[in-house]
């Protein structure tokens, strides 16, 4: 298992470069990840994807469905890609630092 | 080999990227005796065993040899199979829907020369490289799976038992002498990527064991409620345990309940369940998606457990082999296995291929389980 250190911080991580604990999470890892995932400037619109799926992961042990992640942040898939060019899953999850989405992918 | 950039800048990954152009339009690669008579095909003839002809409404004919094929192939053999279609057909091919590559010519006179050809390419091991055949009544190719090529899940290879299996039937492959086409499929596990569910005989990896559950790192690289939604008798409950001290979410596995889908692995990475002993094959029959007759079946169950045997499956092979000697001999013109079976009776099937019926062949899955069941006196002693 690889980690990566990041302004002070050590963060595990897997092959994917997804975060092993969804609790080593902090605002460096952000900044840390949005590089590799094709973001330049974090807006508040990221922000407001990123919380939405902590918060939501935090309450119910899940990441949301895309249709959840849409109705409840207003933002279309397509919006959502513009922002997150890797998609809501290799993108938005892995900076929120939730698990790697599973399943047939 | 040093980095050699195609020109993608990393910096800018957005700066110049085409999407969603698709796949290219088929009609770009249509061998010109295909494009001028598109849609105008009167009948068509099969020759002999990989070969056919068809006849346009212009009089025009078209000539295919069908040839076997591994699936999994290196870049270097689809260049030959370039090479071979430069040589004689133009620079045109074409893969089927079971994985045969079909050589297209424009006239007669170009098939023997052809087949010639591919007759006499074989691999440094020995094997025929373009084995001609898998038309008519015969056992084409083998729809199969990634096994323990490429993917995670398996609970058998795919490649290995497909080769074992058309090295046993490779006289049926190139010959037309079964009362219908036999097709077969391989899937390595219950997900059955593939043709499984619907083939007249097919082979499926199982597992007899349960998940191991690895407690300590189960909540951080899974999505819990996932995994206990992924379970189809519900053995998963969501639990707590104590590892070095320390509380832990994790779940909890009734092990009676289980019957070793190994869906919840496919959600969560911490439930692994593969294991030498206790994986194999099941192997069922009588499927088909056809119309023809009757209508498409599911097919059956028929042997709940083969060990897994690499590198060559013995007991897999001959198993399957014992239930296509007993149909060819007894089934009638046109029958599908499944049509055969269902005309005998099951019971039957079991006599005349000499299986063995055991306990695990009865469905007990949910409510539908009782329509499997006999409700009649109708049946053979």
């Amino acid at each position: 298992m690889a980690t990566v250190e990041f302004k002070g911080k050590t963060f595990e991580i897997d092959e994917d470069g997804f975060l092993q604990r969804f609790e080593d999470w902090s605002p460096e890892w952000v900044d840390y990840v949005k590089e590799q995932e094709g973001i330049k400037e974090l807006t508040d619109e990221h922000q407001k994807v990123i919380e939405f799926l902590q918060d939501y992961y935090k309450k119910n042990g899940i990441a949301p469905m895309v249709r959840i992640l849409s109705k409840v942040t207003g933002f279309k898939l397509k919006h959502i890609y513009e922002l997150f060019p890797s998609g809501p899953g290799k993108g938005a999850c892995k900076m929120a630092g939730l698990p790697k989405p599973t399943g047939c992918v | 080999m040093a980095f050699v950039s195609s020109g993608y800048n990393p910096d800018k990954p957005m700066e110049n990227r085409i999407t969603d152009i698709g796949p290219q339009n088929y009609q770009n690669f249509l061998p010109p005796v295909i494009k001028n008579n598109y849609g105008k095909w009167l009948y068509h003839e099969i020759l002999e065993p990989g070969v056919l002809m068809h006849k346009a409404e212009s009089g025009d004919e078209v000539y295919t040899i069908r040839v076997g094929t591994a699936r999994l192939m290196s870049v270097g053999l689809i260049r030959e199979i370039l090479d071979i279609a430069d040589a004689h057909c133009d620079g045109y091919v074409r893969w089927t829907t079971r994985n045969n590559v079909e050589f297209i010519l424009d006239s007669k006179d170009k098939v023997e020369p052809l087949k010639k050809d591919l007759e006499g390419r074989k691999f440094p091991g020995g094997s025929n490289k373009f084995p001609i055949g898998g038309t008519g009544a015969s056992v084409p190719n083998v729809v199969h799976t990634q096994g323990w090529v490429h993917c995670h899940t398996p609970a058998t290879d795919a490649s290995g038992p497909v080769k074992a299996l058309m090295d046993e039937f490779y006289s049926e492959f190139q010959s037309m002498e079964l009362p219908a086409p036999i097709r077969l499929a391989v899937a390595c596990c219950l997900n059955m990527c593939g043709a499984c569910h619907c083939s007249d005989i097919a082979v499926v990896g199982i597992h007899r064991k349960p998940p191991l559950i690895d407690h300590e790192v189960l909540d951080d690289i899974c999505e819990i409620p996932l995994a206990v939604a992924s379970c189809p008798t519900a053995a998963i409950r969501p639990s707590k345990v104590e590892v070095n001290g320390k509380e832990k979410k994790t779940v909890a596995i009734k092990e009676e309940r289980c019957m070793f889908c190994g869906n919840c692995y496919t959600m969560c990475a911490a439930l692994p369940l593969a294991d030498a002993e206790g994986d194999g094959c099941a192997i069922m029959v009588g499927g088909k998606v056809s119309n023809r007759i009757s209508n498409p079946k599911f097919s059956k169950v028929v042997a709940a457990y083969v060990p897994n045997e690499p590198p060559r499956w013995p007991t897999l092979v001959q198993t399957i082999r014992k239930i296509v000697d007993a149909y060819k001999q007894d089934a009638k013109k046109y029958e599908r296995i499944g049509d055969w079976a269902e005309r005998i009776g099951w019971e039957r099937f079991f006599e005349k291929t000499g299986l063995e019926f055991t306990e695990h062949l009865i469905d007990d899955f949910r409510d539908p389980a009782y329509y499997s069941w006999r409700q009649t006196t109708n049946f053979k002693w």
